[in-house]
């Protein structure tokens, strides 16, 4: 067997039946093997960071890891914001990039690049391969590593003379990976420690994060609160993994949460961070967080988050099923005065409603992603990209379970939705698919529209198009005086001959009572459809923490807006 | 809110993480690059193998007035060839590093230098018209010392290890 067809038959042994590529100069021997396995199916991507975010799409869709090749040099290259994406976001995720032959490394020959200098801080691991007696062990190490303990993309640079050499494959049973230990069972003390102080809080908040979707602990975290009546926030990325219509749901949290999550984060004594980084968008102004909280407690399975922004009191390493397993024994009976907190709550959710300007005149965004979520069925997958329209998607749905808001949270990488969404809709053909995205992060990738149109995937594409690059125009009217700068994207393709051109359904959509027909017709259409929608230029995002503040200090819709 | 401890230790504070790494290419430089990514200077490094399994031991000596310090050694031991971390600062360990040193000096003073170096310890290795070639090995705090005091005699080209340290006890890793 040549290399290349090692290669090819050691991802099939890891399961994979599907790879998002571009071939070139440096991989074409392992794409002159593909027609030799039937089993793997290779979409032809426009542009390798699409092919990057297809396999990440997949990857958050279907929990298997996402396969992603390209070839050396400016191929290889344009992966890094893919793989920065998954990185933040632990997407695991395996990337097989090309490189020069082994003897060429270090010269600068043609389309060389020093790709695993390159991508060493936005992945897991990576291995260059230089012989093909090293292929079978790296391919296994890769997906083992991609899929354990915290995810992460992985990539493997594999020499041209290793992919057309022979060999005589031998598969691994095990890896041995003596420096990496990824499964940790939660410290029994911490555990118990940590569940006498959820149960006796009288103000306690549980932050929901990516890692309690990553483990599947949406049951036990639903269980751990209505038992010990603790009410659970989430993260951007942690949504869906706690009903946002539940009673004890305070849905998002941090600089664009809800007011009510943010009334109750502040005034709580207790918090449990369980699968997050608490990160700059969780806690705005770090000095200003949780200022009532005597006892902080981390979970989360990568012992380096904790207490990177944020020192607990108790702290648990443990993947969050685990350690949320293991809580649920030790928790004894709320106090009475519980339940004034959880009226607190509702209070507070009565109070600050999330509200939009609905009767100006315009389309509102808002109007388009309530109709989208009636429509879901609680089935469909949405794919957000980065900026408002993000901020609409994750606030207006109502999430019921983990896996149907798909967003480049950590990364915020623009132009993530489309490919995330192709990514997606292969992995789950039976899921209804939508995109929503602003024109700015649309036309980033908008290329990959081909993918969609070549395989007849159903996606139904929402721009919401204010002409206009929303989230910084709304950080400049908000937070910078008011003084415009560089947002105006009038000069836009007309978005429905543009559909046209590339093959698919075009529609526009320009005031609310157009919704509904547009959307029956969407759901209609095989295919992919693009939703040209026109949408109320000033629509801000609400409520808003201004740059540099406190929760404390959150902006809500002004009135005569409402 | 609860920050990670803000205040610096009193003074500079250097901070000495022992790791036990596998011996691959590339593994300098993961270390490296997560170091220099958090904002460290490093002080000094030593590699060398330790064994005939492909595993070497890494002595790293980085400067501790961060707050950010602490999650340095939790961030290391998060890449994967990195099989065992240990942070020796506040460990009773013996640590050495050792130093070779070139002093050019009037041949007038060179019998001072050669008893200077005699007095603190160094072994002359070579002695020539104009020069002296010595070697010093103690802890890293000491080769600083030693370092400026020859420093006196002459223009002085030195050469250091960076440090290797071992914990005191029967522990072994």
């Amino acid at each position: 067997m040549t290399g290349a067809e090692i290669l090819l038959e050691a991802l099939q042994r890891e399961g994979v039946d599907v790879i998002f590529g571009y071939p070139g100069g440096a991989n074409l021997p392992i794409y002159q093997a593909l027609p030799k396995f039937p089993g793997i199916r290779h979409i032809l991507v426009r542009h390798e960071q699409g092919g990057a975010h297809m396999a990440d799409g997949f990857a958050r869709a279907s929990g298997r890891p996402g396969v992603v090749m390209a070839t050396s040099g400016p191929g290889a290259l344009n992966l890094v914001t893919g793989l920065a994406t998954a990185f933040m976001d632990s997407v695991p995720m395996v990337a097989i990039t090309g490189q020069v032959d082994s003897m060429m490394v270090g010269r600068d020959a043609f389309q060389e690049a020093d790709v695993i200098g390159c991508t060493q801080s936005v992945t897991k691991h990576s291995y260059l391969i230089t012989r093909v007696e090293q292929i079978p062990e790296a391919v296994k190490e890769a997906f083992h590593i991609a899929t354990s303990g915290r995810p992460g993309p992985v990539l493997i640079d594999i020499c041209k003379d290793a992919q057309k050499a022979q060999g005589d494959p031998v598969w691994p049973q095990d890896v041995s990976l003596p420096g990496y230990r990824p499964n940790k069972e939660p410290d029994l003390s911490q555990i118990e420690m940590a569940a006498r102080a959820l149960s006796s809080a009288e103000r306690p908040v549980i932050l929901a994060g990516h890692g309690v979707i990553l483990s599947g602990a949406q049951d036990e975290l639903l269980e751990l609160a209505e038992r010990a009546a603790v009410p659970v926030g989430t993260t951007l990325l942690g949504i869906g993994a706690f009903p946002v219509r539940h009673p004890l749901a305070l849905h998002m949290t941090g600089f664009m949460g809800t007011g009510w999550n943010l009334k109750a984060v502040q005034d709580a004594d207790l918090l449990m961070m369980v699968g997050m980084r608490v990160d700059d968008r969780v806690t705005a102004k770090l000095d200003e967080w949780a200022p009532k909280a005597k006892t902080f407690i981390h979970i989360d399975i990568d012992a380096s988050e904790i207490g990177k922004n944020v020192r607990p009191h108790l702290e648990v390493v443990a993947d969050a099923k685990t350690a949320l397993q293991a809580l649920a024994p030790h928790l004894g009976a709320p106090p009475a005065s519980r339940d004034d907190w959880l009226t607190q709550i509702d209070r507070w959710r009565e109070e600050h409603p999330l509200r939009y300007a609905q009767s100006n005149g315009h389309l509102q965004p808002q109007d388009l992603m309530i109709e989208m979520y009636r429509r879901s069925n609680d089935e469909a997958i949405v794919v957000a990209d980065v900026g408002l329209n993000q901020i609409w998607a994750a606030l207006w749905w109502n999430y019921a379970r983990p896996g149907l808001f798909i967003n480049s949270g950590g990364a915020g990488t623009m132009g993530f939705a489309l490919p995330a969404a192709i990514g997606a809709k292969i992995a789950r053909p039976e899921k209804p698919v939508w995109v929503v995205a602003g024109e700015g992060g649309f036309v980033m990738t908008a290329q990959e529209l081909s993918v969609a149109v070549k395989h007849q995937l159903d996606i139904n594409i929402v721009i919401l198009n204010n002409f206009t690059l929303g989230m910084v125009r709304q950080f400049q009217d908000d937070f910078y005086g008011g003084i415009r700068s560089e947002i105006d994207l009038t000069e836009m393709p007309d978005f429905v001959k543009l559909a046209d051109a590339y093959g698919l359904v075009g529609l526009r959509i320009e005031s609310a009572d157009q919704i509904p027909a547009a959307f029956d017709l969407a759901e209609r259409t095989p295919g992919p459809v693009l939703l040209d929608c026109r949408i109320d230029p000033d629509a801000n995002v609400y409520p808003i923490v201004p740059l540099g503040k406190g929760l404390n200090d959150f902006w809500e819709l002004p009135d005569e807006y409402a | 809110m609860n920050m990670p401890d803000q205040t610096p230790a009193a003074g500079p504070r250097r901070r000495v993480l022992s790791m036990l790494v596998e011996d691959h290419p590339g593994v300098l430089a993961r270390v490296s690059g997560m170091i220099r990514r958090r904002g460290f200077n490093v002080h000094g490094l030593s590699v060398g193998p330790i064994d005939s399994r492909g595993r070497s031991r890494m002595t790293l000596s980085v400067d501790a007035g961060h707050a950010e310090v602490d999650q340095i050694e939790k961030q290391l031991d998060r890449l994967i060839e990195v099989i065992d971390i240990e942070d020796l600062t506040d460990e009773p360990n013996f640590s050495r590093e050792l130093a070779l040193l070139k002093i050019e000096v009037p041949s007038a003073r060179q019998a001072d230098l050669v008893a200077a170096v005699n007095d603190q310890g160094c072994r002359v290795l070579e002695q020539g018209d104009r020069y002296v070639v010595a070697e010093f090995a103690g802890k890293f705090e000491t080769v600083e010392e030693v370092v400026n005091l020859l420093r006196q005699f002459g223009t002085v080209e030195i050469a250091r290890s960076g440090p290797v340290a071992i914990s005191r006890g029967a522990r072994t890793k």
